[in-house]
């Protein structure tokens, strides 16, 4: 088996504020395989987003490591970080992102514009990507606000995929969508899994976690292992029963 | 990210607030044209000179000197021999005036007595036929150069075919060699006749003395006309035993130069003025687009973070906000340009009166290349100072806050 994607030692991630100082990941360890569909579950607040920034390279940790593909993130510069990103990370957001007035074409095709893939490229590119997430072609040159919001995110979908990146980091990608519109988001996710690409998808929904292969669960800057996360359940629900 | 990208990014950004980028603009715009508009109507009063007075102009050196006595042909020569590391030639002239009289006309004329080399030093330029040579100046031949306009005068038509024509003068009978561009002098007067005799002949066959009125010294190429000027004075007043008190009444040295001089520093602080006041409003255009920038980065906030989420550097960020301020005071300066331009058509005809051009004689606005493009760097300055801090500010923000802005 080759070395993981991400594998993350032991880290921990303090910010400062205005009401002082908040310890928001405590120590934490985490191995992603290539190819492995992960979820990362919790409560807001409970430091998901943070690790997940962590893990696309916008922030770095305060203490312990981060390998991404072997390589130390803690050691790069912000140019490297950002070079990492452009080449190596994909993101989905929650709300998109997406430039509005801009071509779907356009949206996938604005981070290879970051890197060096030349000009002639980068349309057949962008059309694989989107042709991966399965938007049908016609789409291609409408303004993204002329989507709806699942073509929406299979359009930021195809613009994390367009660069060929190691991992996918995808946070919340179905929480700004309906139901049956969020299972087609999840769809793309699988089938992407199924075509072997990587996934660290965020969510504080067992539904939308129950697509992955596994899912870890993080509570209070912890993770937790399944029977951990069982009691702590169980835990606040009979404190919630306790109130009423 | 390539310069493509760039360009593109910037016209999609600027079309998507076309409004308020125009509006923006607008400090720019009226700063600009009123520099060009200033730079274009002075141009033009240069260029006026120069195609009236030609370019010979600026190496004459005009020479007058009484001290005692006159200047004497001799005293030319001299000044010729002795100062020939300054001046190609030096050529006198002597004013005089009598009756001529055509086929058909008889008028009376003023007479310049010259010799060749004066009209090199002038540059008269000929119609037809030749000027005199050397050897019937020197021999004091019956010949004469006229103008066009006392062609006209004389023989009822400008155009005329006068060379070997022989016109009366003095009671002698002169073959007319040659005929020049008329100097306008004379205007549409019809009594007004001009001659040009060879020295010596207008000497002493009109004058009747041999004293000389006006001398021309028209100076080596690239001389420094001041310094030209000032060693003619002194070679003068050694000459002529000027003593130092006297130098000021009695020896006249003047440069064309000297006057062109004058008048381009004359117009050199009128432009500065109005540039200060351009300036005045260029500062209020740029804090104007600096303020607009900085509206722009805080709308952009999550594009920005989300390009960084992308791969952007901090560098890219710089250029794309840099950029756009740069495209934004470039059309600014642009439209100036034009605006400035069509404005220095509308005031030339009143600033041509003003100079005394005369009403018909409108200027027209000259801009040269060199103008234009020091305008163009001017935009690029200004909008590379004003959208520095913006630019910086965006390319500062933190990824992760930015993408969470609201």
């Amino acid at each position: 088996m080759s070395a993981p994607v991400i594998d993350v030692r032991r880290v921990h991630r303090i910010y400062e504020s205005a009401a002082g100082y908040v310890h928001a990941l405590k120590g934490v360890s985490l191995t992603v395989a290539r190819g492995e569909f992960l979820c990362i579950m919790g409560p807001s607040g409970s430091g998901k987003s943070t690790l997940m920034n962590l893990l696309g390279c916008l922030d770095t940790p305060t203490l312990g490591t981060y390998l991404l593909e072997g390589v130390d993130v803690s050691t790069l510069d912000d140019d490297e970080l950002a070079e990492l990103r452009a080449t190596r990370l994909g993101f989905v957001f929650q709300s998109f992102n997406l430039l509005p007035r801009a071509t779907v074409l356009r949206n996938v095709v604005l981070p290879l514009t970051y890197t060096d893939v030349p000009a002639s490229e980068r349309r057949g590119r962008a059309e694989q990507a989107l042709a991966a997430v399965g938007l049908p072609q016609e789409f291609f040159d409408h303004r993204s606000n002329e989507l709806s919001g699942g073509q929406m995110q299979r359009v930021a979908i195809a613009r994390a995929l367009v660069n060929d990146p190691a991992v996918i980091l995808a946070d919340e990608p179905t929480g700004n969508l309906d139901q049956a519109t969020g299972q087609m988001v999840l769809r793309t996710f699988r089938g992407l899994r199924e075509q072997g690409k990587t996934i660290v998808l965020i969510t504080h929904d067992a539904e939308v976690a129950s697509w992955a292969d596994r899912t870890v669960h993080i509570r209070d800057g912890r993770l937790l292992t399944d029977e951990e996360e069982r009691a702590a359940v169980a835990a606040s629900s009979t404190r919630g029963r306790g109130r009423t | 990210m390539k310069a493509r990208d760039l360009a593109y990014e910037t016209f999609s950004a600027l079309d998507a607030n076309r409004g308020r980028s125009l509006l923006t603009v607008l400090g720019i715009v009226i700063g600009i044209s009123a520099v060009i508009a200033m730079t274009a109507l002075i141009g033009g009063v240069k260029q006026a000179m120069i195609g009236e007075l030609g370019l010979n102009q600026a190496r004459l050196v005009y020479i007058q000197c009484w001290y005692n006595r006159s200047m004497e042909v001799s005293d030319v020569e001299a000044l010729e021999a002795e100062m020939a590391d300054d001046y190609e030639y030096v050529t006198p002239l002597v004013w005089s005036g009598t009756d001529v009289i055509s086929d058909t006309e008889k008028k009376s004329a003023s007479i310049q007595g010259v010799w060749p080399s004066f009209f090199e030093a002038t540059g008269v330029k000929l119609v037809s036929g030749r000027f005199f040579t050397e050897q019937e100046s020197d021999t004091g031949a019956l010949v004469t150069v006229l103008d066009q306009a006392s062609v006209k005068n004389l023989f009822g038509n400008a155009d005329a075919e006068v060379v070997g024509k022989t016109l009366r003068i003095a009671g002698a009978e002169y073959l007319i060699c040659g005929v020049t561009e008329s100097s306008g002098a004379g205007g549409s007067n019809p009594d007004y006749v001009q001659l040009y005799l060879p020295f010596s002949t207008c000497c002493s066959r009109v004058q009747g003395f041999t004293t000389v009125d006006q001398v021309y010294g028209f100076a080596r190429e690239g001389s420094d006309m001041d310094a030209v000027a000032q060693r003619t004075t002194d070679w003068l007043a050694r000459r002529f035993a000027v003593p130092e008190d006297e130098r000021e009444n009695a020896i006249w040295v003047y440069t064309m130069a000297s006057t062109i001089e004058e008048l381009n520093s004359m117009m050199m602080s009128f432009q500065v003025l109005m540039t200060s006041v351009a300036s005045i409003s260029l500062l209020v255009g740029g804090i104007g687009i600096m303020n607009m920038m900085l509206t722009n980065v805080t709308e952009r906030i999550r594009e920005i973070g989300l390009r960084k989420a992308l791969g952007a550097k901090s560098r890219d960020i710089t250029r794309q906000f840099l950029l756009e301020s740069i495209c934004l005071t470039m059309v600014g300066g642009l439209i100036g340009m034009a605006l400035g331009y069509l404005g220095a058509f509308a005031l030339s005809g009143l600033a041509g009166s003003l100079l005394g051009y005369g009403e018909g004689t409108a200027l027209t606005p000259y801009l040269d290349l060199q103008s234009m493009l020091l305008v163009a760097g001017i935009c690029v300055a200004i909008g590379v100072v004003f959208g520095y801090y913006p630019a910086r500010r965006a390319a500062r923000l933190d990824p992760v806050e930015s993408l969470h802005y609201q």
